[in-house]
C-alpha cells in the first residue's frame, strides 16, 4: 500500500542541536502511528516539519508519493493534515463553533453562496453532524472556558475534521485526560483510522501505544531508531529502544515505617487568581516516613492546596499547622524554616532563574547558608562546592557549575532542583508534577530519589496527574474534585476504574484507612 | 527578505566580539555623523580630532569631562540597582532635584550664624551631607515604592510624573522660602566651605567624580558579592521564583527604589555643591534621562557604566566647545550621540544572527553530511 504520508532523511538543525538526524517516517492510510521517543528525542520538531511550522534542513516529505513543499501551516492544512498541539488552540471565550471556522478560508466554507458573511448557523448545523458521525457529542453553541477538558480536545479533532484533514497529528493527546476520557479518546481514533484517515500520536507513554497503536515509529537523539508493529513487541522492548538501556518502571518500596505527625490541615480554603474558590475545606495530614499522593486531573485545586502549604498562596479559611505549630499565615521563608521544603511544577516559571548559573540556583532557596560570618556578604567558595557536590550526587548533566540553570533539559532541571530541597534535608518535602514532561530514565531517577528520602524518616507530600506514579510512590492515595477529597485509598486498590471515577467526581467504593 | 540573516548556532558572546562590536558601532556612528559637517564647510576629521581634543586632550578639558560625567555616573549606577531588581524607575530628574534641594539646605544651615565657617567639623559635615541628602532622594523614591508593593501602582508612571512635583517643589522653594534678596529666584550661594573641593589644580575639576566612583565600587560590591544584591538580581528576574525561595519581593523593590533614589539624589548634590554652587530652577537639564541611556549602554554593568559616562561626557563637552570654535551646533553632536546609542544597541543583532552569503550556506551543509 501507498504511504498516506512519507518523511524521508530529514535534517532540522537548532542553534546547537541537531533536533533531526535524517529521521525518516511513513504512514499507511487507515492506520493509527505512534511516534515515541523520549523529550528532546525531536519528536515535535519532526512533527512541525510536517505540519510546515518548520522548514527543514534536508530531506523531504510525499504524500501518497508525490513530493510536497509546505511554505507554512496553511499550506499543510491545505493538503489534508491536521495537528492537535499538546495545549490546545482555543480561543477560551469563543464558542465551539466560532473555534472551528477561524482561520477557515471562503473556498472550503460550505455554503458557497454566503461567500463573506460568517455562516455560524450553517457551520454549526455541520458541527453537529460531524460530531454524531464520530460519536463526539459537543454542543456547538457553547463556550470553550466552560467546557471541560476532554471537550475541548474533541473540539480540536472537531476543527480538523471539518477542514477534512486526512492526516491527524496528537501531541500528547492524553496528558490532561483522566483515565475515562483517555479510554474515549483512543476508541475515538481508532473509528477515525478506520474510516481511511491516518493517525500520528506523539507521545511518552508506552501503555497507550499498546493499546491503540498499529505501529510505532521510535526516535532517539533526532534518529529514528526503528519502526515496529505492535505485535512484535512488547512495552520493555519499547522502552530499551527509547531511552537506549534497559528500564526498570516497576519500583521496589521498603516496608512502611510511619512515624510522627508532621503537617496537618483543617478545613483548608484557597481562592485561585480569579478569586474562586479552588480548595474547599480540605483536611489533610502527612507523617514521618511516608509518601502521601494527592491525584487528580489537572485544575482541581491541588496546585492551589500546594501553593498555599508553601505559603505563595494566601489561606482564605481553615488552619495549616507543622509539628503542631500554626503557620497558616506564614511566608515562604517561615515555612523553609519549619522544615518544608517545595519542589513547583513549574519548573522554569517558579522553581529556577533561568538566566543564572547552576551554582547561583543551587543556593537559590537558602541563601542564608551561603554567606559569610555577618551574613552579609555571600560566600563564593561555600556555593561552589555546594553546587559541585548537588551536580555530582545528582547526577544532573551539565558541562560546569557556570552553565545557565535554564539551557539544563527539563531532566536535568529537576534533579537540580529536587537536590537542592533534598540536601536542605527538609522534614517535608512537597512534590508537585515531579516528573511531568521527564522521560523514562529520569523519571527512573527521580522516583529513586523520592523513596530515598521517604527511606530517611521523612515525608512526602506527591501531587501528581500521573496515576502509575502516584500508584508506585504513594503510601496513601488521596483523590481530588473541584477542591474536595473524593476519598482516600491504599495503592492496590487503587485500579484504573476506582480512581478514574473518583478523578471525575463520583466517590467510588471509598475505604478509609486507620492511622496507626 | 528575512534570508539575508540566518541565526547563529550560537551567539558570539566572547569579550573581544563585544568590544568590536561596540567599537565597530561607534565608529560607523561617527562616519556616518560626518555628513552632517559637510553642509558646514568643515572637514569631519578636523572637528572629530577637535572635538577630542577639547574634552580629553587637555588638563582643563579632561576636568570639565570627569565634571560631566560625575552625575551621570551616580544616575546610571541609580538605574542599575533600580532595573536589575525589576524595579522600572524613571524618576532621576526628580531624584536629582530633592537631592539638590536636601544639600542645598544643609549647606546653608550648617553654617554658623555669622556665615563664618561651617557649623560641624569638615571630618562630620561631609558625611552628614552625603546622608542628608541621599536620605531625601531615598524617601522620594521610596514612597514611588512603597506604591507599588502595597497598592499596586505603576511605578514607571508614578516616577515619571512625580519629577514634575519635584520639579515644581523646588521652584517653589527657590522663589519663596529660601530665596535669596535680589531679583533671580535662587538661593544664597553656599558658603566656600561647603563646595566640593577642586582634585586637579588649575582646573575646574571636583570631588564629584570621586563620589561617582566611589559609589560605582559600591553598587558593584552590592550586586555581585552582597547577599541582598543577589536577591536584588532574583527578584528582577523572576519574582516568582524569588518568592518561591523565600525572598520578601516588597522589601527588595523597595530597597531598589530608595538605592536608586539616593544614588539620584547624590548626582544632584554633585551638580549643586560642585558646579552650581546655589541652588537655581531646572538644574538637572535632562541629566536625569541621560544617565538611563549611559546605564543601558553599560549593560547595566556598574563598572562598566564609568568608561562609558566618561565617553558620554567627552562628548558633550567636546560639543559646547566645537561649537564656541567653529560655530557649527552641537545638536550635531546630539544627533551623533543618538547614533551611537542607536548602532551600540543594535550591534547584539549581529552577535546572534549573521548574513547569509552562499558560501556560509554551503559550509552547513557540508558540516551535516
Amino acid at each position: 500500500m501507498l504511504p498516506a504520508v512519507e518523511l524521508r532523511g530529514i535534517v532540522k538543525r537548532f542553534a546547537n542541536v541537531l533536533a533531526n538526524d535524517h529521521a525518516s517516517l511513513s504512514v499507511l492510510p487507515g492506520e493509527v502511528h505512534a511516534l515515541l521517543g523520549e523529550n528532546g528525542a525531536g519528536k515535535s520538531t519532526l512533527m512541525q516539519v510536517l505540519y510546515g511550522s518548520y522548514h527543514a534542513d534536508g530531506g523531504e516529505i510525499l504524500l501518497d508519493g508525490s513530493p510536497v513543499h509546505f511554505a507554512n501551516q496553511r499550506a499543510a492544512i491545505h493538503a489534508g493534515i491536521g495537528m492537535i498541539h499538546q495545549d490546545f488552540m482555543l480561543v477560551r471565550p469563543f464558542t465551539v463553533a466560532e473555534n472551528v471556522v477561524l482561520g477557515l478560508d471562503g473556498e472550503l466554507q460550505l455554503y458557497e453562496e454566503k461567500r463573506g458573511i460568517l455562516d455560524l448557523a450553517g457551520a454549526s448545523r455541520r458541527i453537529e453532524e460531524l460530531s454524531t458521525h464520530h460519536g463526539l457529542q459537543v454542543d456547538a453553541g457553547a463556550r470553550i472556558e466552560h467546557l471541560p477538558v476532554g471537550v475541548q480536545q474533541r473540539v480540536e479533532i472537531l476543527k480538523l475534521l471539518y477542514r477534512n484533514a486526512r492526516i491527524l497529528i496528537l501531541d500528547e493527546p492524553t496528558a490532561v485526560l483522566t483515565p475515562q476520557e483517555t479510554a474515549k479518546l483512543l476508541e475515538t481514533l481508532r473509528s477515525l483510522a478506520a474510516e481511511g484517515r491516518s493517525i500520528i500520536i506523539v507521545t511518552h507513554k508506552l501503555h497507550e501505544i499498546i493499546e491503540v497503536a498499529d505501529r510505532v515509529t521510535i526516535m532517539r537523539d533526532g534518529k529514528t531508531v526503528a519502526t515496529v508493529a505492535k505485535e512484535d513487541t512488547t512495552e520493555a522492548e519499547l522502552a530499551r529502544l527509547m531511552v537506549g538501556r534497559d528500564v526498570l518502571l516497576r519500583v521496589r518500596k521498603s516496608p512502611l515505617k510511619r512515624g510522627a505527625t508532621l503537617l496537618t490541615t483543617q478545613g483548608l480554603k484557597v481562592n485561585d487568581d480569579r478569586g474562586e474558590e479552588a480548595v474547599s475545606g480540605i483536611d489533610l495530614s502527612v507523617n514521618a516516613g511516608e509518601i502521601v499522593g494527592i491525584a487528580g486531573v489537572d485544575g482541581n485545586g491541588q496546585s492551589q492546596l500546594v501553593e498555599a502549604l508553601a505559603g505563595l498562596r494566601p489561606v482564605m479559611g481553615g488552619q495549616i499547622s507543622m509539628e503542631g505549630t500554626d503557620i497558616t499565615h506564614g511566608t515562604p521563608a517561615c515555612r523553609k524554616a519549619c522544615g518544608i521544603a517545595y519542589v513547583p511544577a513549574d519548573r522554569r516559571g517558579v522553581g529556577s532563574v533561568g538566566t543564572l548559573s547552576i551554582e547561583d540556583n543551587s543556593v537559590l532557596c537558602n541563601l542564608g547558608a551561603f554567606t559569610g560570618k555577618f551574613g552579609v556578604f555571600r560566600d563564593r567558595a561555600r556555593s561552589r562546592s555546594h553546587a559541585r557536590d548537588l551536580v555530582a550526587r545528582f547526577g544532573v548533566k551539565a558541562p560546569d557549575i557556570r552553565f545557565p540553570a535554564g539551557k539544563l533539559s527539563g531532566g536535568n532541571l529537576q534533579k537540580m532542583i529536587l537536590g537542592r530541597e533534598i540536601m536542605q534535608q527538609p522534614k517535608l518535602l512537597i512534590v508537585e508534577q515531579p516528573t511531568r514532561g521527564l522521560d523514562v530514565g529520569a523519571i527512573e531517577g527521580v522516583w529513586a530519589e523520592l523513596l530515598k528520602v521517604r527511606d530517611s524518616g521523612q515525608g512526602i507530600l506527591l501531587v501528581s496527574a500521573e496515576l502509575e506514579e502516584i500508584r508506585n510512590l504513594a503510601d496513601r492515595i488521596l483523590v481530588i474534585f473541584e477542591g474536595r477529597f473524593m476519598g482516600e485509598l491504599r495503592p492496590e486498590d487503587a485500579d484504573d476504574e476506582t480512581i478514574g471515577l473518583m478523578m471525575a467526581g463520583r466517590s467510588g467504593k471509598t475505604r478509609t484507612m486507620t492511622h496507626v | 527578505m528575512f534570508n539575508l540573516f540566518e541565526r547563529r548556532l550560537a551567539p558570539l558572546d566572547s569579550p573581544s566580539v563585544v568590544i568590536a562590536s561596540t567599537l565597530g558601532s561607534i565608529v560607523l556612528a561617527l562616519a556616518i555623523g560626518a555628513f552632517l559637517f559637510i553642509p558646514f564647510g568643515t572637514n569631519p576629521l578636523l572637528a572629530y580630532f577637535s572635538l577630542f581634543e577639547s574634552s580629553l586632550g587637555s588638563l582643563r578639558g579632561f576636568g570639565m569631562t570627569l565634571n560631566r560625567a560625575a552625575p551621570l555616573i551616580l544616575v546610571a549606577l541609580g538605574t542599575c540597582v533600580a532595573w536589575r531588581a525589576g524595579f522600572g524607575f524613571l524618576g532621576f530628574e526628580g531624584c536629582m532635584t530633592i537631592g539638590a534641594a536636601a544639600a542645598a539646605w544643609f549647606a546653608l544651615v550648617g553654617v554658623s550664624e555669622d556665615g563664618q565657617g561651617i557649623l560641624l567639623p569638615a571630618l562630620l559635615f561631609w558625611p552628614a551631607m552625603l546622608a542628608v541628602a541621599f536620605a531625601a532622594g531615598g524617601i522620594w523614591a521610596g514612597s514611588v515604592g512603597v506604591l507599588r508593593t502595597r497598592y499596586g501602582g505603576n511605578e514607571v508612571l508614578i516616577s515619571l510624573m512625580m519629577n514634575y512635583v519635584a520639579i515644581f517643589l523646588v521652584q517653589y522653594l527657590v522663589s519663596g522660602p529660601m530665596r535669596a534678596s535680589g531679583s533671580l529666584p535662587q538661593t544664597d550661594r553656599f558658603p566656600t566651605e561647603s563646595w566640593l573641593a577642586t582634585i586637579i589644580p588649575g582646573t575646574r575639576a571636583h570631588a564629584g567624580i570621586l563620589i561617582a566612583v566611589g559609589a560605582a565600587f559600591l553598587v558593584w560590591l552590592l550586586i555581585s558579592r552582597m547577599r541582598v544584591g543577589f536577591e536584588l538580581v532574583v527578584t528582577g528576574l523572576s519574582p516568582l521564583a524569588a518568592r518561591y525561595s523565600g525572598i520578601d519581593v516588597g522589601r527588595r523593590y523597595l530597597l531598589a527604589a530608595v538605592g536608586a533614589g539616593g544614588l539620584g539624589a547624590l548626582a544632584g548634590l554633585v551638580e549643586v555643591l560642585g558646579t552650581q554652587h546655589r541652588l537655581m530652577d531646572g538644574l538637572s537639564g535632562g541629566l536625569g534621562f541621560i544617565g538611563i541611556v549611559v546605564a543601558l549602554l553599560a549593560k547595566l554593568n556598574p563598572l562598566l557604566i564609568v568608561p562609558v559616562a566618561l565617553l558620554y561626557a567627552a562628548l558633550s563637552v567636546g560639543a559646547d566647545a566645537l561649537q564656541r570654535s567653529t560655530g557649527v551646533p552641537s545638536s550635531i553632536i546630539f544627533i551623533l550621540q543618538s547614533l551611537i546609542v542607536l548602532f551600540v544597541m543594535a550591534s547584539d543583532f549581529i552577535r546572534y544572527w549573521r548574513p547569509r552569503l552562499p558560501r556560509f550556506g554551503a559550509a552547513i551543509v557540508q558540516e551535516e553530511r
